[in-house]
């Protein structure tokens, strides 16, 4: 039975090996925010972005906390529908919840799989955007936890101020 | 209208629970204009249910609409109604001028409310309306206290009874279709 250093290092490769499968896991369960914008201009741009959505709650907290906050106040009332609507949605069957057809531009917004996807159709360019229903309710899940202007502020004064 | 309607549609979708995914409610507005622009948007009942309930604000809380009275002009609308629903099958109202022809009946368990409006030997002049509410969803509808609309229980009310078209609206500019049914398309 190996000892000592050896032990050690064993221990902690299989330790960071069970983080990566469990971090993998974690990642793949979450989905990918996926968005492409082709260019419908003569040799224009098809920028293609596709980020791990378990990244868009940590992105937030990068965020500007005040306009998180005024996010937060313009759709409070909102917000615990929105996450609900967000787990209703999740059992629905596939399909089309919203069409606009014109002569200029189509607009889908549809349920495909696990995700909300967003299709836009115009003059100018194809724009197509999936964002996971899970990520969603996640970050909306987080936005419900941010104070609204105001409370965080006056707790941290009634707290004294920071050393 | 069409703003009002998808705003509306919106709100349901963002407010409404799933329950059995099986009634859908659709909306489908047609421009006439020179863009033709077409909107539907399909909201299954069950989402409608669950989310109602979380949508808090000022005029809609706990799925249900505060209205200071459902009194216009010294008429009392929910004894009409009642009085209505309570009567059998019949043409209660009937207003015929040059240019309207309204008439509110009751029919096979229906409140039907049909208006034209325009000169009637010119078709592509004409407006029309139809409205076909059924009762259970009218008494769920009024089925809180005086001075609130159950719109949690008018939704629950719409997801027990069978395909119909609830609203129909035509007119020079735009067409408007609101039914229920248990597809999840428009088409």
């Amino acid at each position: 039975m190996p000892t000592g250093p050896g032990m050690v290092a064993g221990g902690a490769g299989t330790l960071a090996l069970a983080a990566a499968v469990v971090g993998s896991a974690f990642v793949y369960e979450m989905g990918a925010v996926r968005i492409s914008v082709q260019s419908k201009k003569p040799g224009g741009e098809h920028i293609r972005l596709v980020v791990p959505a378990v990244a868009a709650p940590i992105a937030m907290q990068f965020a500007p906390k005040r306009d998180l906050q005024r996010a937060v106040e313009d759709a409070g009332p909102y917000l615990p529908a929105i996450k609900i609507a967000l787990e209703e949605l999740a059992k629905c069957p596939d399909g089309p919840f919203v069409q606009v057809t014109s002569p200029h531009e189509k607009v889908n917004i549809s349920k495909q799989g696990d995700a909300l996807v967003i299709d836009v159709d115009d003059e100018g360019e194809t724009v197509h955007i999936s964002v996971p229903l899970k990520a969603a309710g996640v970050v909306v899940a987080q936005l419900e936890s941010i104070p609204p202007p105001g409370r965080g502020e006056q707790a941290a004064s009634a707290e004294g101020p920071a050393l | 209208m069409k703003r009002i309607i998808l705003g509306l549609a919106i709100i349901l979708m963002t407010s409404t629970a799933a329950v059995a995914i099986d009634r859908w409610v659709h909306i489908k507005v047609e421009d006439g204009g020179a863009d033709g622009e077409i909107v539907r948007v399909n909201v299954p009942l069950s989402l409608a249910e669950k989310v109602l309930p979380a949508i808090n604000t000022k005029e809609l809380r706990g799925g249900k609409v505060k209205c200071e009275e459902t009194k216009i002009e010294d008429v009392d609308l929910r004894a009409i109604l009642e009085a209505v629903r309570t009567a059998p099958d019949n043409e209660f109202v009937t207003v015929e001028s040059k240019r309207n022809h309204v008439r509110v009946a009751k029919s096979a368990g229906h409140l039907l409310v049909k208006v034209r409006e325009g000169n009637a030997t010119e078709k592509e002049q004409q407006e029309t309306v139809d409205v076909s509410i059924p009762f259970p969803v009218i008494d769920a509808l009024l089925s809180g206290a005086k001075d609130e609309l159950d719109v949690l229980a008018a939704v629950r009310a719409l997801s027990t009874i069978g395909d119909t078209v609830l609203v129909t609206v035509d007119d020079r500019n735009s067409k408007v279709r609101i039914w229920v049914d248990s597809r999840n398309t428009t088409e």
